[in-house]
């Protein structure tokens, strides 16, 4: 028997894909916040490097032995290891191991070894396992980068192999160029070039004032500005204040947490050249960075479409859009492009009754064509009354009938929702049915959310008006079930067994006995709706 | 100032809270606003006040503190009427830009709530002062509307909107930011009132409905009426210490009654509506004909709903508008037409719409077919006397195509019968017709005593 279970009305989509977490991933995690450097990310720029003999790691320092280099005198001044560590034995040869010229690795600059390092020792530190890794196998950390360099490289390469060619600085090109570059201020102001590339302090993207932040830079303009240059030394202090704090606060948290973000007044401008992101509520002002500008995104949305026809991973595609919808709202795109994006995520939202994000996607949309921007306007009014209809919200449906223009009410879209509207309003189920096997575009998907609850109660004016019986089949008719079998399951489900005779052949529904059986099951139906993210 | 700080000394003399709400008006007329302003400057404002109100006669007798209090207040008045001042002369003298805007009146203004509010909370303000609450909280409202006008009549002006860190972006708010302040506003007032320990008759509490009123309005205006909600709720959890709302002023009352009123009316709680909108019409003074209509424009709706009954033409005299919204509707209920009344309703869609009463009013077609087929069933005649001198009885039983006829009477359309035992079904399910549809046979078996409860037959 073919499911006649209707969907419970009102009832939660299955939190499967609330969870931010995916169970199968079908890409390649990107770490998007948490690393320190990235310095292999595609919007990094060269930056020249030194080939001076080893020099005392920017890290957490061991007191260790080996060689120290003069450089270390332009080294800015807090250390954030100043405070007595003991560093035990076995971090000390780790980092003595790393920096052993047979395990050199020509195309990992210093800097990144040393941030890496940094990283790995300092988040070692942090959540207490210090002593009790092996060190000994700890994978060093040239090969780490290489190996992160790799997957960033499979996760971005088919996409966006142009963008990177072109545009950016890319990745190979950085060995030939650390090398070349004999000549260098100091090694700091690489680094502080690093981060402030790869991770540029939200009070500095913040301060969108200022007229560089407002242009929007074309994708082969990504290098650095001079404001950044100005900021590398104030960015530097500020990590390590930043670290410093960290560490007492006991946790890995969030890395770039800036203690007192000022109010920004002005929309950031994205240079994150990754496609994919994941999706993270904002806890503080956006970070340039790490959002992905108007090109990056289209490109983005390109890819999304393939995969969500390919794969139909929900959770995976939801989360990717929230994190794209959240990149355009931070940089203020209000154009047919967004509109877009909404309007496909609203669909998909849809299709997997994920009415949470459909209403936030809708409420969105109605702002946007409210501006004026094209899209499809007509579908998604429609839907957007189908969808009060569900959520029995009569403000907010009597909001929708004052938004409608005159020529809308006769688009065929707008005019099917209206009549499902007055058919429901006047009780008028015949009709309502007949409108439900005849739902354009996606509103049936809608529709499906409340035809249970308007079944029983078309269920209950049957029964309380027919006497003494009418056959099954005038129900299945009337109710649109797919078939007797589906009606007569629909009347077992609410424990209508008694209801049902066999006569002559003929199965009769006895509406006349019912009583009130349905009543409380359509009170119930009807008092249920609550949705997540409704307005 | 001096004529203020005169007005100031006697209202503090007496206790009049009206009056001394009077010194804090910025509806004064250009000459007054420009005399307040110019009588003093940034540079000896504040000790200007203070020897103003020190000398006004009851300096002497107010703590030291309230005296504070009270120059923060004027100090930011005066400030208010320079902005209001700038913006008068800059529209007078057209052309020429000016800093000055709505939106720096609305900030000024706020400035004065606030100092009243410090007022109470640490200055040690009285009870009877406050309405000068009112006033502040009544024109910050306007202003704030104006200031949101402003705003949109000028684009070119960047948002200010703080920095929020919300994934998608809020129109609504952008839209009436000033606004949306102001409620924030008048909840702190909301909450100072409320809030208010002191004896009743020295409480802040006999603020509580002025300002559940402004801010029920304004949250109207901003289309979140659901949030009155929460105004409610507090308002119930304190209601054992509040005064009785009968003892407020008649205006409140009212306003209050008529909001509530609404508020049910919007949840489709008709029963509630109509008592409290009743409770406002019958307290609303009989020359007050634009709040009388306003009642009335809900009330109407809640009676036909709930005792299926139509308003007067003596009732509607006085209000062309309502006039003209329910009486065709009232007409082709009366005499069930039903086609007619579709067409009346769809022609007042857009008004009706605008003030929420489409939904509720659309409901009105179920009298208009009851007295449809009403006039079917009488039409029908009755059984043949079974005995000489018998009490005569109507025909009962009914053939479906005989309502289906009369449904399509007026539109010429046809409705298959499956449609037309679909309306019956649910006339007999609201209890307005009593019988039974017997399918197999093709009729209505209605009841022989009362099948239209209510009507009489």
């Amino acid at each position: 028997m073919p499911t006649s279970v209707p969907p419970a009305p009102g009832a939660q989509p299955g939190p499967t894909y609330s969870t931010p977490s995916y169970q199968t991933p079908a890409f390649t995690p990107v770490q998007v916040r948490q690393s320190f450097g990235q310095p292999y990310s595609a919007s990094q720029p060269a930056y020249p490097s030194h080939n001076f003999g080893p020099h005392p790691p920017h890290v957490p320092q061991p007191q260790t032995n080996y060689p120290r280099n003069v450089i270390t005198a332009t080294a800015p001044a807090p250390e954030p290891t100043k405070k007595k560590i003991d560093w035990p034995e076995s971090v000390r040869s780790y980092v003595q191991r790393s920096f052993l010229p047979a395990n050199l690795d020509e195309s990992v600059t210093r800097q990144e070894m040393e941030a890496k390092l940094k990283e790995t020792i300092s988040h070692a530190n942090d959540s207490g396992v210090m002593y009790t890794i092996n060190w000994e196998t700890m994978p060093l950390p040239q090969q780490m980068i290489q190996e992160e360099r790799s997957r960033v490289r499979a996760v971005a390469k088919p996409v966006s192999a142009l963008t990177l060619s072109k545009k950016s600085p890319a990745v190979p090109q950085l060995a030939s160029l650390s090398l070349s570059s004999k000549k260098r201020k100091s090694w700091d102001v690489a680094e502080a070039e690093a981060a402030a590339a790869a991770a540029p302090p939200p009070w500095r993207s913040n301060a969108a004032s200022r007229l560089e932040d407002r242009v929007t830079f074309s994708p082969a303009d990504k290098r650095l500005t001079s404001d950044e240059t100005t900021a590398k030394i104030l960015s530097k202090s500020q990590k390590q204040m930043e670290k410093r704090q960290k560490r007492f606060d006991g946790g890995y948290k969030s890395t770039y947490r800036s203690p007192s973000p000022p109010p920004s007044n002005g929309p950031v401008v994205g240079t994150c050249q990754t496609l994919e992101k994941r999706y993270l509520r904002l806890t503080s002002a956006p970070v340039a960075s790490l959002v992905r500008p108007e090109p990056i995104l289209r490109q983005t949305l390109e890819l999304l479409k393939r995969k969500w026809k390919k794969e139909q991973n929900y959770s995976y595609i939801c989360d990717q859009f929230k994190s794209m919808r959240q990149d355009l709202t931070v940089q203020r795109i209000r154009n047919e492009f967004t509109v877009e994006v909404y309007e496909i995520h609203a669909r998909i939202a849809l299709e997997k009754g994920d009415l949470g994000e459909y209403n936030q996607c809708q409420t969105q949309l109605k702002a946007l064509y409210q501006m004026g921007i094209k899209g499809k306007p007509i579908e998604f009014k429609a839907y957007r009354i189908l969808y009060f209809i569900h959520t029995a919200n009569r403000t907010a449906l009597n909001d929708a009938l004052a938004d409608l223009t005159p020529a809308e009410k006769e688009e065929k879209a707008i005019k099917h929702a209206l009549n499902v509207r007055s058919a429901l309003a006047l009780g008028n189920y015949h009709r309502f049915f007949q409108l439900y096997n005849d739902t354009p575009n996606m509103g049936a998907y809608l529709m499906d959310m409340f035809v249970g609850r308007e079944r029983l109660a078309a269920l209950c004016n049957i029964c309380r008006a027919y006497k003494p019986d009418v056959p099954l089949r005038f129900v299945t008719e009337e109710l649109y079930f797919e078939s007797d079998a589906d009606a007569a399951q629909f009347i077992l489900d609410y424990n209508g067994q008694e209801l049902l005779e066999d006569r002559d052949g003929k199965i009769l529904f006895l509406a006349g006995k019912a009583g009130v059986l349905f009543e409380d099951a359509r009170a119930t139906a009807f008092s249920r709706i609550d949705i997540k993210g409704q307005i | 100032m001096d004529t203020i700080f005169k007005q100031f000394a006697e209202a503090q003399v007496k206790c009049l809270g009206y009056d001394l709400s009077h010194t804090l008006s910025p509806d004064l007329s250009h000459e007054n606003l420009r005399a307040v302003f110019k009588s003093c400057n940034a540079h000896d404002v504040k000790t200007v006040i203070k020897r103003g109100i020190q000398n006004s006669g009851v300096g002497g007798s107010l703590p030291k503190e309230e005296v504070q209090g009270w120059v923060e207040v004027y100090h930011a008045y005066w400030k208010a009427v320079g902005e209001l001042l700038a913006i008068q002369e800059s529209s007078t003298a057209n052309g020429k830009s000016s800093n000055s805007s709505w939106s720096s009146i609305y900030e000024s203004w706020k400035e004065l709530l606030s100092a009243l509010i410090r007022g109470y909370l640490t200055y040690g303000f009285e009870a009877w002062t406050i309405p000068c609450l009112y006033v502040a909280g009544r024109h910050l409202r306007v202003f704030a509307i104006r200031a949101d006008t402003e705003r949109s009549n000028n684009m070119s002006v960047e948002s200010t909107a703080e920095a929020n860190f919300e994934d998608d972006f809020n129109p609504e708010s952008e839209k009436n930011q000033m606004l949306e302040d102001c409620a924030r506003q008048l909840n702190r007032v909301f909450n100072l009132c409320l809030s208010d320990r002191a004896p009743i008759e020295h409480s802040r509490k006999w603020g509580i409905y002025y300002v559940i009123n402004l801010l029920f309005k304004t949250y109207f205006k901003l289309n979140s009426a659901s949030l009155s909600k929460n105004i409610l709720k507090a308002l119930s959890a304190g209601r054992g210490d509040m005064p009785a709302l009968i003892s407020f002023p008649k205006s409140q009352q009212v306003t209050f009654k008529y909001y509530e009123g609404v508020l049910c009316f919007l949840e489709e709680n008709y029963v509630e509506a109509e008592k409290h909108l009743t409770t406002a019409w019958d307290m609303c003074h009989k020359d007050a004909l634009k709040n009388k209509e306003l009642i009335l424009t809900y009330l109407v709706p809640c009676h036909l709903l709930t005792t299926h009954t139509l308003p007067s033409h003596k009732l509607l005299e006085p209000y062309p508008r309502l006039q003209k919204l329910f009486l065709p509707l009232s007409r082709h209920i009366k005499k069930g037409e039903l086609h007619a009344f579709d067409l009346a309703l769809q022609g007042g869609e857009d008004e009706f719409v605008k003030r929420r009463i489409y939904l509720t009013l659309e409901r009105g077609r179920d009298i208009a077919l009851r007295n449809l087929l009403r006039k079917v069933f009488i039409a029908g005649g009755f059984e043949e006397p079974k005995a000489e001198g018998g009490k005569q009885v109507r025909k009962s039983r009914i053939p479906i195509t005989e309502f289906a006829a009369a449904i399509s009477l007026g539109s010429q359309e046809t409705l298959d019968n499956d449609e037309v035992e679909c309306l019956l079904a649910n006339m007999i399910y609201k209890n307005l017709m009593k019988g039974y549809i017997a399918r197999e046979r093709g009729m209505v078996v209605l009841s022989k005593s009362g099948a239209f409860p209510g009507t009489g037959i």
